[in-house]
């Protein structure tokens, strides 16, 4: 774990945030580089929510910071973190069940060319084409015209993602993105992941339980425990190491 | 695609020949029941578009018909007398009390849904007893004598025809400039915020001023309403602000359908000419067969009555085929 002076992507350190007597954060510290992949795993209750709501600025950390290409993102509202870049997928589908495939792209192309502001956004005149091209590279284009409620469970997910993408997001925080997927499902979603990543160069960290999820990505992990960074490395390193199986099996024969 | 247009052409297009149809005295009610028609669709847009059920939408319209008959009648110091100017306040004053609710609802920590209904409530009410109580603008006898619109010719907006195509023409704008808000981005963004706003934030929308706009664009328009309503009827009084008006802005656009402008336009005309009609055939009976109906289409059509038959073509941008 780096000083706060590297020049990573995303740089978060320290942080710590208490409900009461719950530490959920207890300092936590790691980086992402930019193009970056990391996958965050760890029991409930480890602190990996609470990360990602400090991250988007759904909650104010006690101390510590999270910067993002050396801006501070910790701390920040909502909708301004998000303007700086940083788009988060729920674990629960979050599209707009009312709402028309095309008029989700829409949403997130306006906030793009518009910055979410109101008046531009009277003004701007809608990008069908690309929502339409956005919508062929990722395999959706025959659910334009279909109403979000009645998509398949594995399309909403991976619409919510292609929304971020449209979104110009440059981290993408994806939590537990193929949860309820059967295996056809995950392994699309870890294909568009990949797309995602290595076409628009977007840095992504995932949270995942899924096992089967985590090796195929191939990605480096973090693994969290009790609101602390226990381990990071590859997927075997990890696995190899005693202290994280002690941990994932229980202290009793530690 | 064109036919999905007809019916709301075909509407446009009868009520501008209905002069040709009616007499005097009957186009000068039908006149008054574009007004109702007008402010049936700013709460349409609101409730329809952006989620937002306003049980004081008669707060914008009674707002409109104050500052349109205090100013017409020259009652504002060192602002002359002119129901032209008159109107444009009345435009104003809607957006501004729009814009006030909005943001005493939003800024203040998280009012969502049924609380914004209350509020409302509360607004509407609280309007109603100043009006009343206050004597400056009439108290509970409101202002009388409220000028019509001069127009050119040495002809003004009493004249029943004149009056009429008058009250059409700012239907007319009404009706479009609301069909162009919410048919542009801005309009996709607020039925977004309809479905789930925590969702629209975290895309970088900050949704307490999309609301506190939608708002003060509803209240411009039921404004303008209000500014037609006093100088139609050429006087104003509480019964213009309050719950009661609310509550019939809210039937009609439920029944007609609040996500269609021109299905909550038509359901305030056919709605409001019905109660006419019942209250001279069956006397206070009106209110009763009038509240039975409204429960029946809202269980029954939830889209309301007209939704489907004037619901326009998708704007092409938003077509995937």
């Amino acid at each position: 774990m780096g000083p706060s002076v590297t020049a990573d992507f995303l740089n978060i350190d320290g942080l710590r945030k208490s409900f009461g007597g719950i530490h959920a954060l207890q300092g936590v510290s790691f980086s992402l580089g930019a193009a970056g992949i990391k996958c965050i795993v760890g029991p409930n209750g480890c602190g990996k929510s609470t990360l990602f709501n400090v991250l988007t600025g759904v909650l104010a950390p006690d101390s510590g910071t999270a910067t993002l290409e050396g801006n501070r993102i910790s701390g920040l509202n909502a909708h301004r973190v998000s303007r700086l870049g940083v788009g988060r997928k729920f674990q629960v589908p979050g599209v707009l069940s009312d709402l028309t495939v095309m008029e989700h792209m829409e949403i997130a192309l306006a906030a793009r060319a518009t910055g979410g502001k109101v008046w531009k956004t009277l003004n701007w005149r809608g990008n069908r084409a690309e929502s339409l091209a956005m919508l062929a590279d990722a395999g959706l284009a025959e659910y334009a015209d279909k109403i979000a409620s009645q998509l398949p469970h594995g399309i909403k997910q991976r619409l919510e993602i292609l929304m971020l993408v449209a979104r110009g997001m440059k981290l993408l925080l994806l939590d537990e993105p193929t949860a309820g997927m059967t295996a056809t499902e995950t392994q699309a979603t870890i294909d568009l992941i990949r797309r995602i990543n290595q076409t628009t160069g977007a840095a992504i960290l995932v949270i995942e339980h899924d096992m089967t999820f985590v090796r195929n990505l191939a990605c480096p992990l973090i693994v969290m425990m009790r609101g602390e960074v226990l381990r990071e490395g590859t997927y075997d390193e990890v696995r190899a190491d005693p202290q994280v199986r002690s941990a994932y099996l229980g202290d009793r024969h530690a | 695609m064109m036919a999905r247009l007809l019916p709301t052409l075909a509407v446009w297009a009868v009520l501008a020949m209905l002069p040709l149809l009616l007499g005097e005295w009957e186009l000068a009610m039908f006149g008054q029941l574009l007004i109702y028609g007008i402010v049936a669709i700013s709460l349409a847009f609101i409730w329809g578009q952006g989620g937002l059920v306003s049980f004081g939408q008669a707060l914008f319209f009674g707002a409109g018909a104050y500052a349109m008959s205090l100013t017409a009648k020259g009652m504002l110091p060192g602002i002359p007398a002119s129901p032209w100017l008159g109107l444009l306040f009345a435009i104003a004053a809607g957006a501004i009390f729009g814009a006030l609710v909005g943001g005493a609802l939003f800024f203040g920590k998280g009012l969502r849904t049924a609380y914004f209904g209350i509020i409302t409530i509360a607004a509407a009410v609280i309007a109603e007893r100043v009006t009343t109580n206050w004597r400056f603008i009439g108290g509970f006898n409101g202002l009388l004598d409220v000028p019509p619109l001069p127009l050119p010719g040495g002809l003004d907006s009493a004249d029943p025809l004149a009056g009429y195509l008058l009250v059409l023409g700012f239907a007319l704008l009404a009706f479009l400039f609301l069909l162009a808000v919410e048919r542009s981005p801005y309009g996709t963004v607020l039925r977004g915020i309809r479905c789930d706003e925590r969702r629209i934030m975290s895309l970088g929308f900050f949704v307490p001023i999309w609301k506190v706009v939608a708002l003060a664009l509803s209240g411009g328009v039921a404004g303008l309403a209000g500014g037609l309503f006093a100088t139609q009827f050429n006087f104003v009084s509480p019964a213009v602000i309050g719950l009661a008006l609310s509550t019939e802005i809210l039937i009609w656009a439920a029944v007609g359908g609040k996500g269609v402008l021109m299905a909550a336009f038509i359901g305030a005309i056919v709605v409001k000419y019905m109660e006419g009609y019942l209250s001279e055939t069956i006397g206070n009976y009106w209110l009763l067969v009038t509240g039975i109906a409204f429960i029946v289409v809202v269980v029954l059509f939830p889209q309301g009555l007209l939704g489907r038959l004037f619901k326009l073509p998708t704007p092409y941008r938003l077509r995937g085929d």
